[in-house]
């Protein structure tokens, strides 16, 4: 058979599913119908834009969009500008190229009342400003979704919007210091050239202004962050790196102006601006990295429940959460994350509640159980009656608790920091040593003051402040690429000086979901109705089988019948199916025997059992060895864990964990970190959950894997994205090798101060020299940074 | 004589690199390169048409602002 491209979304099908639509082929409806819509609102130009990238099929089934018209959807999201105008930020799902970006903006701008749609391309993220009398949000967002894409609400947060506003302020101030750097550069060759062969004062005084009015932006426009340091600095009294280049680069430039007037002597504008750019750089450097790992989390966090179904006078209405009163009743669907704390009033089905006790088995509650908040439906359909408000249910208490432990959090002064400000006041006593040395003894004024200038020039900061940025930015880039986000520079250095590593069970060292461990067959049978059986339901239970059997071809069953937390039943060709646990097989009356440490799951078909698979929590592949990984680095392994004993001490066996704590609270575990730090360990904990948190926010370091509780990945430092210890055990070697190159990297430049500052003590500083040792320090650091890249070996 | 040239030279270079300096700041302030990704691919999407919306866009904005404004 041959293959055919559809024409909207080009991707490549067999020709006998294609719809054909006058010359056109389409792979399904929804293609077919964006194509129409293009076309009849002249906006197929399109198809001639994206060219041949394939785009993924429009989905059909949306839910329903006059939600985004609701009082509290507004409250939350939507923000009215100077003008009087709407404006509300969306995630837009689904764009692959350039072409998607113009057809949405196209698309919008075409609508009557929207007044501006501006889609980054690199980040997903729109913002849309309309105005309300004239068009409604859920049109837009319908729109959107007619053009083939989908779009979710984000509340950008405050922090997002300052991190972005500090980004530009520097992209602007380095731009000028770039630009008046790179031509102070050229001026600076000719009087280099002229130091050398002879140049004429009233030229040296001409390239002498033209250098003044080059430096003067940099010093004062570029270096105003240094200023704000400065200031900053004095008033909480430590002498910080901002001083010394602030006072170097300021008395540097009078100096220059006093030689510039004075029409004799070197001046050293081309230093004040090197040294502003380059530590502008080393700053920016750091202000780039927090900025990656903020985005990121956005598009992960965009699921969060912000509403829930409230049943009042027999509707079902979408409430904010945060009005939901204590004693309505909420109405749940399966798959749902449970947002307040409440009573089972009616139905039933299973409750996955191990993101707050750490237990992977889902547990079935029914009419008279209670709810905990942050817990989610598997398969349960139910009503429950709220018994507090969302800021006094479980999930929120924890949140109080966390902002208080986040507030205790240690902060681990960086090595450079403290490094600087001793050297930062070395050098302002040396140089003022120099002067006073140089006066006394028998000097003028004048010479003895350049020499102690000299001093702070020649101390250029410039290695010494990119010591840290940049082997933390390579550090942090090599992390990235393989999953690892740290959302601060500083953490690296924090990570590498770990003693104590402390691992969460559920879903950190293991899956997190069950896995078929043991088969008993009974009688031989046909493997593609269980398959076709398990396929039905989304249990855990059931999907882990589905993993074990993967069936590659489906039978069709009649009479699927899902049957809350016992298993389902279904039947074909006369037969009747039955899959689930003991309790559903003696309600059939099949005798089993219910006796397992695993979940058992049975296999029966016309009332007779053919198979019976045991399923357990079982440790991700790669636990073992990453694990042992870790230990070699002298770190102390550590597991902690809400589930029973019996669990957590055979999956630690398992991986080689020799210290376990069982039957914990969230608050236990967050009281075990604050133990351990006080006996002066830094701690690293790695969770998932929400019971995770407290422990999460406590520790020196917490690491969040990437399918976490968002929750849990908003309080932690590091993410690992592809949820393997694997990836824990990498980002402690590359936070390791960075450290290593941060100590090498402030080891050179000191050395390099150690030996031009005696130099320049004595006198024997000239320009040249100054500049080609500065440039030159500063390019070993960058290149001894680069090799942070290596620590991991492919 | 010659040092004039020289200092004309630097002037004159100087202030056209000024220039291209403020309208790359400005570009950057009104978010041009907010994007790195559709910056590329400005190009590809810079015709007739692309003016002829942005125009409509103006003309729609002033009259709803106008709309917005009228006494209730």
């Amino acid at each position: 058979m041959s293959k055919t491209e559809c024409s909207h979304c080009h991707l490549e099908f067999d020709d006998s599913v294609m719809i054909e639509d006058g010359g056109h082929y389409f792979c399904c409806k929804g293609c077919q119908g964006v194509f129409e819509l293009l076309n009849e609102s002249g906006l197929e130009r399109f198809y001639e834009k994206a060219a041949h990238t394939k785009l993924s099929p429009p989905t059909l089934q949306y839910e329903e969009s006059a939600n985004f018209d609701s009082a509290a959807f507004y409250d939350r999201y939507v923000t009215v500008n100077d003008e009087g105008f709407q404006e509300v930020a969306l995630i837009i799902e689904g764009i692959h190229c350039a072409a998607c970006v113009w057809l949405n903006e196209k698309a919008l701008h075409q609508m009557e009342g929207v007044i501006d749609a501006h889609i980054n391309y690199t980040n997903n993220k729109a913002r849309i400003t309309w105005a309300d009398h004239t068009v409604k949000l859920s049109a837009i967002i319908d729109m959107i979704r007619a053009v083939g894409y989908n779009a979710f609400p984000y509340d950008p947060s405050a922090q997002e919007i300052n991190a972005n506003r500090q980004r530009k302020d520097y992209y602007l101030r380095m731009a000028v210091a770039t630009f008046a750097s790179m031509n102070i550069m050229w001026v600076a060759v000719a009087q280099y050239a002229g130091y050398f062969t002879g140049i004429t004062q009233d030229v040296k005084t001409i390239l002498n202004v033209a250098e003044w009015v080059l430096a003067t932006p940099v010093l004062f426009y570029s270096g105003w962050v240094f200023f704000k340091g400065a200031y900053y600095g004095i008033k909480n009294r430590v002498v910080t790196m901002d001083i010394l280049v602030a006072t170097g680069a300021l008395l540097t430039y009078i100096y220059s102006i006093y030689i510039t007037l004075n029409q004799s002597g070197e001046a050293y504008f081309d230093s004040v601006a090197m040294i502003i750019t380059f530590v502008l750089f080393g700053k920016f450097l750091e202000v780039l990295s927090k900025k990656h790992a903020a985005d990121t989390l956005d598009i992960m966090s965009k699921h969060i429940p912000s509403e829930v179904s409230v049943i009042e006078a027999g509707k079902v209405e979408l409430v904010d959460v945060n009005k939901v009163k204590e004693g309505s009743v909420v109405l749940l669907k399966s798959g749902e994350k449970i947002a307040l704390d409440g009573e089972v009033i009616e139905g039933e089905g299973s409750i996955d509640e191990s993101s707050l006790t750490g237990e992977s088995r889902p547990i079935y509650k029914r009419a008279g159980d209670t709810l905990v908040s942050g817990t989610t439906s598997i398969d349960a359909v139910l009503q429950y009656r709220t018994t507090k408000d969302f800021a006094h249910s479980t999930l929120s208490n924890l949140v109080t608790l966390l902002e208080k432990a986040m507030s205790k959090k240690p902060r681990i002064e960086q090595m450079a920091n403290r490094l600087s400000e001793y050297f930062s006041t070395a050098i302002l006593l040396l140089s003022l040593l120099t002067f006073l040395l140089w006066w006394l003894w028998p000097h003028d004024f004048e010479t003895s003051f350049i020499v102690g200038i000299s001093v702070i020039i020649i101390a250029c900061p410039c290695a010494l402040a990119l010591a840290t940025p940049v082997a933390t930015l390579v550090g942090l880039g090599l992390g990235a690429r393989r999953g690892i986000l740290f959302k601060e520079a500083a953490q690296l250095e924090t990570m590498a000086q770990a003693d104590v590593l402390v691992l969460d069970k559920t879903g950190t060292i293991t899956k997190g979901v069950p896995e078929v461990v043991h088969v008993t067959v009974f009688k031989p049978f046909d493997e593609s109705l269980l398959s076709a059986l398990v396929s039905s339901s989304n249990h855990p239970v059931a999907q882990g089988i589905v993993r074990y059997l993967k069936p590659k071809t489906l039978q069709r069953l009649k009479d699927v019948e899902q049957l809350h937390a016992r298993g389902m039943r279904a039947g074909i060709d006369g037969k009747q199916l039955l899959g689930g646990n003991a309790r559903l097989m003696q309600e059939h009356g099949i005798e089993v025997n219910a006796d397992s440490r695993n979940l058992v799951f049975y296999f029966a078909i016309n009332g007779e059992i053919y198979a019976l698979f045991e399923l357990n929590d079982v440790p991700k592949e790669d636990s073992l060895k990453a694990i042992a990984a870790m230990k070699r680095y002298d770190i102390e392994v550590v597991m902690l864990t809400g589930d029973h004993e019996g669990s957590a001490r055979h999956i630690a066996h398992e991986v080689g964990i020799d210290q376990v704590h069982h039957s914990l609270t969230p608050e236990e575990k967050a009281d075990y970190i604050e133990k351990r730090q006080s006996e002066g360990k830094r701690v690293i904990m790695a969770g998932d959950g929400v019971n995770d948190i407290l422990a999460l926010a406590n520790a020196d370091i917490g690491i969040a894997m990437g399918s976490g509780s968002d929750i849990a990945i908003e309080v932690s430092d590091v993410v690992l994205l592809s949820d393997t210890l694997t990836a824990l055990s990498e980002a402690i070697t590359i936070s390791k090798t960075t450290f290593k190159l941060i100590k090498q990297n402030l080891g050179l430049s000191l050395l390099y101060n150690a030996i031009t500052i005696p130099l320049a003590m004595a006198g024997y500083i000239i320009p040249l020299i100054a500049a080609i040792s500065m440039s030159v320090s500063s390019l070993l650091v960058v290149g001894n940074s680069m090799r942070v890249r290596w620590s991991i070996t492919k | 004589m010659d040092s004039w040239v020289i200092a004309m030279m630097l002037g004159a270079s100087l202030l056209l690199g000024g220039v291209a300096l403020i309208a790359f700041l400005w570009g950057i302030k009104s978010g041009q390169f907010d994007d790195k990704e559709k910056f590329l691919n400005a190009a590809l999407y810079d015709d007739e048409s692309e003016l002829n919306d942005a125009a409509q866009q103006e003309r729609k904005k002033k009259k709803l602002r106008e709309k917005n404004y009228k006494p209730e």
